[in-house]
C-alpha cells in the first residue's frame, strides 16, 4: 500500500506542497538494501509476475524459469543501483521499484531471445494446462478460447504485445508500461489501443 | 495521418485506456464486467473483455521458487560475508560465470548496451575473499612450527 507524503514539487511554479505517493516497495526495497537477505520478500511478491511476463514472450516454461532467474540474480546484485522516482502521476499503489525490475525482466527476455533466436510465434503450451483444472465438456471451449487469444496476442509485434501482456497479466498502470518500455504514456495508450483492435480483427478472422 | 486522424486516434486511445482501468478494477472486485464508455469501439471492448478473462497470470512451480529463492539467499549471504570477519581481504575473480555482471546497469534498454557487454550479464566472475583466508593460513603454519619445535625440545628438568 502506498504510503501518501507531502513533498514540495517544482516550489517555483507550485507554491504549496502537493500530496504524492512514495513508491509501495520502499519500506522492503530500504530493508534489501541494508540486508540481502531481505530481499526474498521482493522475491516473493514479484515472482508469478515476472515469470509470467517471461512465460508470455518467451512460450515455454524451461525458457522462462531461466530467465525469471537471471532478472532476480540480477535485481539482487544491482539493487544498490536502483533509486525510488516515485512521482504522483504514477497514481495510486505504483511502484518505481516493480518499473525497474521489469526493466531488467525486459533485458533478460531480450538476451535470452538472442541467445535462442527464435520467437514466440507458436501458440503457448500452457493453454490446456490453465483451462483444464477438472476437465469437464464446458471447459473445452473455455480451452480453446483461451488458446485462441493467446494465438492473437503472441502474433502481435513486440511492444504492442507486451504492453498488453504487462495491462492484462501484470496489471501495470500506463505510466508503468511507459517506464518498462522507455515510451511516453500517450504513445503507450495508443500502442495498447492499436494492440487491441488488432487482436479483435485477429479473432473476428478466427471466428471465436 | 493528418493531426484530426491522429487527435481522433488519441482520443480513441484515453477511451480504452479508462475503460481498462475499470475493466482490471472490475476484475478485482471479481466483476464480470465494467461501464464502459458509450462511444468506445464495441470490438476494443470486446477483445478487452476477452483478454481480460483469458490472460492469466501464471506462476512458475513450487520446485522452481524454492530453488530460485536458495539460490538467492546463498548469493545474498556472499554479498553480506565482506562485514564480516576477514573482510580485510581484497576480493579476486574466479570461477563460475553465473552472476550478473555488476558493471552494466541491468535495468538499461540493451539497445543502448554494446552487446558484448551485455552478453557478461551471462559470466561474472563470483568475487571470492583471499586476503583473510592468507592471514588465517599463515597463523596455523606458525602455530603447527612453533608446537613442532617445542616437542623437539627435550623436556626441561628442574634443578631443586
Amino acid at each position: 500500500m502506498a504510503r501518501p507524503v507531502l513533498r514540495r514539487v517544482g516550489a517555483a511554479e507550485e507554491p504549496r506542497p502537493r500530496v504524492a505517493h512514495l513508491d509501495r516497495d520502499r519500506r522492503l526495497v530500504e530493508a534489501a538494501q541494508r540486508d540481502p537477505a531481505r530481499f526474498e520478500a521482493l522475491y516473493r511478491r514479484y515472482l508469478a509476475q515476472v515469470y509470467s511476463y517471461a512465460y508470455y514472450e518467451l512460450g515455454n516454461h524451461h525458457d522462462a524459469e531461466d530467465a525469471t532467474e537471471r532478472t532476480f540474480l540480477s535485481a539482487l546484485t544491482n539493487l544498490h543501483r536502483f533509486e525510488e522516482r516515485a512521482q504522483p502521476a504514477d497514481g495510486e499503489g505504483a511502484s518505481t521499484f516493480r518499473v525497474w525490475l521489469f526493466r531488467i525482466a525486459r533485458n533478460a527476455v531480450a538476451n535470452q531471445r538472442r541467445a535462442e533466436r527464435r520467437h514466440p510465434t507458436a501458440p503457448l503450451e500452457a493453454a490446456p494446462l490453465i483451462a483444464d483444472p477438472l476437465d469437464v465438456e464446458g471447459r473445452v471451449q473455455a480451452r480453446d478460447e483461451a488458446a485462441a487469444a493467446w494465438r492473437a496476442v503472441g502474433r502481435l509485434p513486440g511492444d504492442r504485445r507486451r504492453a498488453l501482456v504487462l495491462r492484462f497479466v501484470d496489471e501495470m498502470s500506463t505510466a508503468e508500461i511507459a517506464g518498462v518500455l522507455g515510451r511516453s504514456e500517450g504513445a503507450v495508450r495508443v500502442l495498447i489501443h492499436r494492440a487491441l483492435r488488432a487482436v479483435a480483427r485477429q479473432l473476428r478472422e478466427e471466428g471465436s | 495521418m493528418t493531426f484530426a486522424g491522429r487527435d481522433a486516434l488519441e482520443v480513441d486511445a484515453l477511451r480504452t485506456d479508462r475503460y481498462l482501468e475499470s475493466l482490471l478494477a472490475a476484475h478485482e472486485r471479481r466483476a464480470a464486467d465494467a461501464p464502459a464508455d458509450p462511444d468506445l469501439d464495441p470490438s476494443v471492448r470486446d477483445a478487452a473483455t476477452r483478454l481480460g478473462r483469458d490472460l492469466v497470470r501464471l506462476h512458475p512451480s513450487f520446485r522452481f521458487e524454492e530453488r530460485l529463492a536458495a539460490r538467492l539467499a546463498q548469493v545474498a549471504a556472499s554479498m553480506r560475508l565482506p562485514a564480516a570477519a576477514g573482510a580485510e581481504g581484497v576480493t579476486i575473480g574466479l570461477l563460475p560465470p553465473a552472476l550478473p555482471d555488476a558493471d552494466v546497469d541491468p535495468a538499461r534498454d540493451p539497445d543502448d548496451v554494446d552487446l558484448e557487454v551485455q552478453a557478461g550479464l551471462q559470466a561474472i566472475p563470483r568475487p571470492i575473499l583471499i586476503g583473510g583466508a592468507l592471514t588465517s593460513a599463515a597463523l596455523s603454519i606458525a602455530g603447527a612450527a612453533w608446537v613442532a619445535w617445542r616437542r623437539s625440545r627435550p623436556p626441561q628438568t628442574r634443578l631443586d
